[in-house]
């Protein structure tokens, strides 16, 4: 049984894609007469297929050593690609969560889209996306991690270009994809060298050749960075970070995904990679320096936003900052705790953000207010999720924070810091967030606020019991450090921080005046803020102005000098032949003697010739 | 076996030409189609038959013709040739069935498309220089008619400028042709016996210049391109289809096996300028394609860069870079033909390509659903999105020519980042959005023009998914021509490199 769950391992992406390929007829509008109720229920179907299969498995190799599966796919002079899986308590875990969370997301999306005309075109979608998690999650090779991700960008696109007739939709798919590609494609570039360099694609090869290989500085560090790149892209770190904030205008179901397991899926592969990031310190050090910056950057920025999707995604960035840290720092262990913890949390805040969205028909947080006595089971799943985001209580994150804390926190001072205030600025965001919407006085759109239907208050209550039950899971797993480890004083800090942030929010926006700042320097901040620190500008001043007027001088070169210069010989030839036909007077006599002076050039040059 | 591939399309063009006329309105479409039909089904017969493991040329066929100018009838197909041919054959069917029902003069129209088939599968099967000018000559007249007959309001400009340059082209062939024959004592224009040659190296230079630029300006290569985009922008759906299909191809296989197989060893001397060459085409037809508002000028400037990698992987001239390069051809073939396709439908249904103007067709209902999902795809399959032949294609092209050439490589990859951008903005502007009252009554689309879009699209995902399917027929082809790559990997690195003792997958 083992042995038949292991050799079908690759059948847990293939539910998803199966679903989303079986979709495809309603989804194009060929099967009209069901309605897309029969495609939404059957990608659910394969999702908890998929998710049944990959419990069952790991819990049939919970015991078991690794397990490298190859299968070659293309083996074709000196070009081998295999497709590899490795089977793995950690691999199979991850499998786990992304089936189980696009699980819930599906069943919420049913409530969520029940009036959307494509719902069909959605779950196909989804079906692909969830194929491509699990694909990443269970994948060892480095050549099936890029195609994956890969298509994950190009789900990415299409599910938050989903309502494609709202314009702000458009430029958000259009810019997800552009700024991934560009990841992707210094990624690709870093997959092909080092295909070309080090023969193999396979991420334990490639751990076993990194521990001897003995490339040059340069080269390394060339490398490492375009291996980041793409991961950077994936998980909207600095500089490659404004597309997640835009794709909040994509349904919200996606969104929960996209935030908890599509950027852990970019942060996996990094972990991956390390062995090979390792080679160069600079970039470790480059690693650390990106997600310090987003880290705090957008723990900043999202106190600015008054989105209520758009607040959590940055969140978003700035724990996938930590994360960042934490492999430059060579932890991945704690890395993929905090992916593990993260991730629940952040699925169970979209999911009571997507159900405010649902009732209130709004998604600015000022123009909401007094929903906690409304929606009673969102206030409590909003509640549960922010506590497990940030380290205030001991749930799912606090542990995850305390052990980055305890052992990357406590080598630098300054990664301490960082780690502190986005904790401490993230309390006071969920807090202000939570003031603005559940407190005070219910304003126009929030008075007649009943709850959400079972259909997304299930996924949302369970998600919410897995979040409380997470760290009794980490303990039985044997991820939680020993009692002499917690209570220490980066520990104290930790809640210290988180607390302050809690009290601050709660003094501002808890009480029944909310606060209004006044001035103008309060007024340039905040939209200093609001507007991401101008990050677009520094887009549109460079890549986008470079691509833009490169095209347009590239276009004009072509159309007036290149394509110019053959007309100007077409008109000149024409121009000739016109002219000439002027010298020519039409009397036979001229002709005969061009004739005649031309043959005796002839015979004068033959004689010449001959007689040398 | 090979003959057949050009006399039977001959034989289909002279029946619809002495076709009654009467007849003739209502069943040229069909008589055609009838031989196309024949034309792919011995195309598969072929294919069937065809031996993989063998390097040289196959269903050889030599007939003396005119001896004394040294032309004599010779065929014969190898690995680079066939999956050329296959392609032909496939979109000749292609488009003599997506055809308009209602074309005007269908009897010409239909007899000119066999007549382009003939003279195409001519040239890539002819193993002679002459008569492979022949054929590559004989192509050019049915396409000019074409164009100046059913294309678009400038007909008669690109018409020419067309005629101008493959004519151009033709004479320095021809001149390189008869240079090589005379210069190299050999007297005749057999293929097999002008490999032979042993001219100096100057000589060599001289004459694979000429070939590069005789076959460049068909490929096109920057500058000598500004003809393709005003042909594709005035020629109909199923001429712009063959043209980026099969027709430019004919100018790579051109490169490779008269310019990489006659002067191996020139050919290293000049492969750093072609390796340049395909990063200017690459970034230049990306970048002017940015700037464009035509659809079909959009696919027309992505075919200049995508046959730049082609050109970079036919420059490396590893054994894997020349199985890239074929495997290129056949992507580019397919998906180009598949856009051209695509934006044909869009153009018959709405009346314009103009992106600023189209807006909103991937509304369903009222608007063009499927069609949009297929160009979607045929779009992530050119920006290189794995899981179509594009991706695959253009991995092998990189990974192979990063040995030889490194930086200009890494500057070609940065053509898929662009490549995203031009495609991703004709989708957003054209098929996103709201669909405008002005475009509400579109016509049905007929299964006539889904079928053909779909066919294509399960090729490109079905060699997407098994590239061994497309990579097969050219692998001992490839290892013939191309000279391995020697030096160890230290070219590319600075340092040493250990390479890793793998152990043998099981």
């Amino acid at each position: 049984m083992t042995q038949f769950l292991i050799d079908t391992v690759w059948w847990v992406p293939l539910y998803g894609l199966l679903g989303a390929i079986v979709t495809l007829p309603w989804a194009v509008g060929m099967v009209r007469r069901t309605g897309p109720r029969p495609a939404a229920y059957f990608n659910i179907l394969m999702t908890l297929l998929a998710l049944v299969h990959s419990i069952t498995l790991l819990l049939a190799t919970w015991a078991l050593p690794v397990l490298h599966l190859d299968r070659a796919w293309l083996d074709f002079m000196d070009l081998r690609l295999t497709l590899s899986v490795e089977v793995s308590s950690i691999s199979v875990g991850a499998a786990v969560l992304a089936t189980g969370l696009s699980l819930l997301a599906q069943i919420f999306a049913l409530g969520y889209l029940e009036k959307d005309w494509a719902l069909a075109r959605f779950y196909g979608l989804m079906g692909f996306f969830e194929a491509a998690m699990s694909g990443l999650a269970l994948s060892d090779s480095l050549f099936l991690s890029y195609a994956l991700l890969e298509m994950l960008t190009l789900s990415t696109y299409l599910l938050v270009g989903f309502w494609y007739a709202q314009p702000l939709v458009v430029t958000a798919a259009r810019d997800a994809f552009l700024t991934k590609r560009v990841g992707d494609m210094l990624l690709l570039m870093g997959v092909v060298s080092l295909s070309a360099i080090a023969g193999t694609l396979g991420f334990g090869q490639l751990g076993i050749w990194a521990e001897t290989a003995q490339l040059s500085p340069l080269v390394a560090t060339l490398l490492g960075l375009a291996l980041i790149a793409g991961p950077v892209g994936k998980c909207a770190q600095f500089p490659l970070n404004l597309w997640l904030d835009e794709a909040m205008e994509g349904p919200n179901p996606a969104s929960i995904l996209r935030n908890s397991v599509v950027v852990a899926c970019g942060a996996y592969v990094l972990i991956r990679m390390e062995p090979i990031l390792a080679l160069s310190p600079v970039v470790l050090t480059t690693l650390i320096a990106i997600g310090a910056v987003t880290a705090v950057g957008a723990s900043l920025v999202a106190i600015g936003q008054i989105d209520i999707k758009r607040v959590i995604s940055h969140s978003t960035s700035a724990y996938l900052g930590l994360v960042f840290i934490a492999v430059g720092m060579q932890r991945q262990d704690i890395a993929l705790l905090l992916l593990l913890t993260h991730a629940i949390a952040k699925a169970l805040l979209f999911m009571s953000v997507g159900s405010i969205i649902l009732t209130t028909n709004t998604q600015n947080i000022t123009e909401m207010g007094g929903l906690a006595a409304r929606m009673p089971a969102t206030s409590s799943t909003y509640i549960v999720g922010s506590l497990g985001m940030v380290a205030v209580l001991p749930l799912g994150s606090f542990w995850a924070l305390q052990q980055w804390a305890t052992t990357v926190g406590s080598h630098l001072m300054a990664l301490m810091l960082v780690v502190l205030l986005v904790n401490s600025l993230t309390a006071f965001n969920l807090t202000r967030v939570f003031g603005l919407i559940f407190w005070g006085q219910p304003q126009a759109k929030t008075r007649r606020a009943p709850e959400v239907p079972w259909l997304l208050a299930t996924p949302s209550i369970s998600l919410a019991i897995i979040t409380l039950l997470l760290p009794l899971m980490l303990n039985q797993w044997g991820l939680l450090p020993e009692m002499a480890v917690w209570a220490s004083m980066p520990t104290v800090l930790l809640m210290a921080s988180g607390l302050l942030g809690v009290g601050l929010g709660g003094v501002l926006y808890l009480s029944p005046r909310s606060p209004e700042l006044r001035g103008e320097g309060w007024k340039v901040l905040q939209n200093i803020l609001a507007y991401d620190f101008h990050t677009d500008q520094l887009y549109r001043l460079t890549v986008v102005f470079a691509v833009r007027q490169g095209a347009r001088l590239t276009a004009w070169f072509d159309q007036y000098v290149v394509d110019g210069m053959i007309n100007l010989m077409g008109v000149a030839s024409i121009m000739g032949g016109e002219s000439l036909k002027y010298t020519i007077s039409g009397q036979s006599r001229n002709y005969l003697l061009t004739v005649f002076v031309g043959v005796i050039l002839g015979i004068a040059w033959l004689g010449w010739a001959f007689l040398n | 076996m090979l003959s057949v591939l050009i006399w039977l399309p001959l034989l289909g063009a002279l029946t619809i030409v002495l076709l009654p006329a009467a007849i003739a309105e209502k069943r040229s479409q069909g008589i055609a189609l009838l031989f196309a039909t024949a034309i792919a089904l011995w195309t598969g017969v072929i294919l069937v038959q065809f031996d993989p493991a063998l390097p040289g040329l196959q269903f050889i066929e030599s007939l003396a013709w005119i001896e004394p100018l040294g032309l004599t009838y010779q065929l014969g197909v190898d690995g680079l040739s066939i999956p050329l041919i296959a392609i032909n054959s496939l979109l000749v069917w292609i488009v003599i069935y997506s055809s308009d029902r209602d074309r005007t003069r269908p009897k010409l129209y239909y007899s000119l498309i066999l007549i382009l088939c003939a003279g195409v599968a001519g040239a890539f099967v002819a193993q002679n220089l002459l008569l492979f000018f022949l054929f590559y000559e004989v192509e050019l007249i049915p396409l000019y008619l074409m164009i100046a007959i059913w294309g678009g309001n400038r007909r008669g400009y690109a018409a020419m400028k067309f005629l101008i340059y493959t004519a151009i082209s033709g004479i320095l062939l021809l001149a390189a042709f008869f240079g090589l024959s005379l210069l190299s004592g050999v007297g005749s224009f057999d293929y097999a016996l002008l490999q032979e040659q042993s001219l100096p190296l100057v000589t060599q230079l001289v004459l694979l210049t000429t070939i590069v630029i005789g076959f460049g300006i068909k490929i096109p290569i920057v500058p000598f391109h500004t003809w393709l985009p005003d042909a594709h922008v005035e020629a109909p759906t199923e001429v712009s289809v063959l043209l980026a299909g099969v027709l430019l191809k004919l100018g790579t296989y051109g490169l490779i096996r008269f310019g990489l197989g006659l002067f191996p060893q020139a050919w290293g001397y000049f492969a750093p300028v072609l390796a340049a060459l395909a990063v200017v085409n690459v970034l230049y037809g990306s970048f002017v394609a940015i700037a464009q508002t035509d659809m079909k000028k959009i696919v027309a400037y992505s075919s200049v860069g995508h046959m730049g990698y082609i050109l970079l992987a036919a420059a490396a001239a590893t054994p894997l870079s020349l199985a890239g390069s074929i495997a290129q051809m056949v992507s580019h073939g397919l998906i180009s033909a598949l856009l051209f396709l695509l934006v044909g439908v869009v153009y018959s249904k709405t009346g314009t390509r103009d992106i600023s103007v189209l807006r909103g067709l991937l509304t369903p209902e009222r608007g063009l659903p499927l069609v949009g999902s297929l160009m979607i795809l045929g779009v992530m399959a050119s920006a290189g999105i794995p899981g179509m032949v594009g991706f695959i294609a253009e991995f092998i092209v990189y990974r192979s020519s990063l040995l030889i050439f490194p930086v200009q490589t890494l500057l070609c990859m940065i053509g898929t980042a662009l490549t995203a951008v031009y495609f991703l903005n004709l989708i957003n502007r054209s098929f996103f959005g709201r669909l405008p009252d002005r475009l509400d009554n579109l016509p049905p689309i007929l299964w006539r023009e889904r079928i053909p879009a779909i066919a294509i699209v399960i090729l490109i995902i079905a060699f997407g998914l098994e590239p061994s399917w497309m990579l097969r027929w050219s692998e001992q082809t490839s290892v013939a021509l191309g000279t391995p790559f020697l030096h160890s990997t230290t070219a590319l690195v600075t340092g040493s490199v250990t390479p890793l003792p793998l152990p043998p997958l099981p």
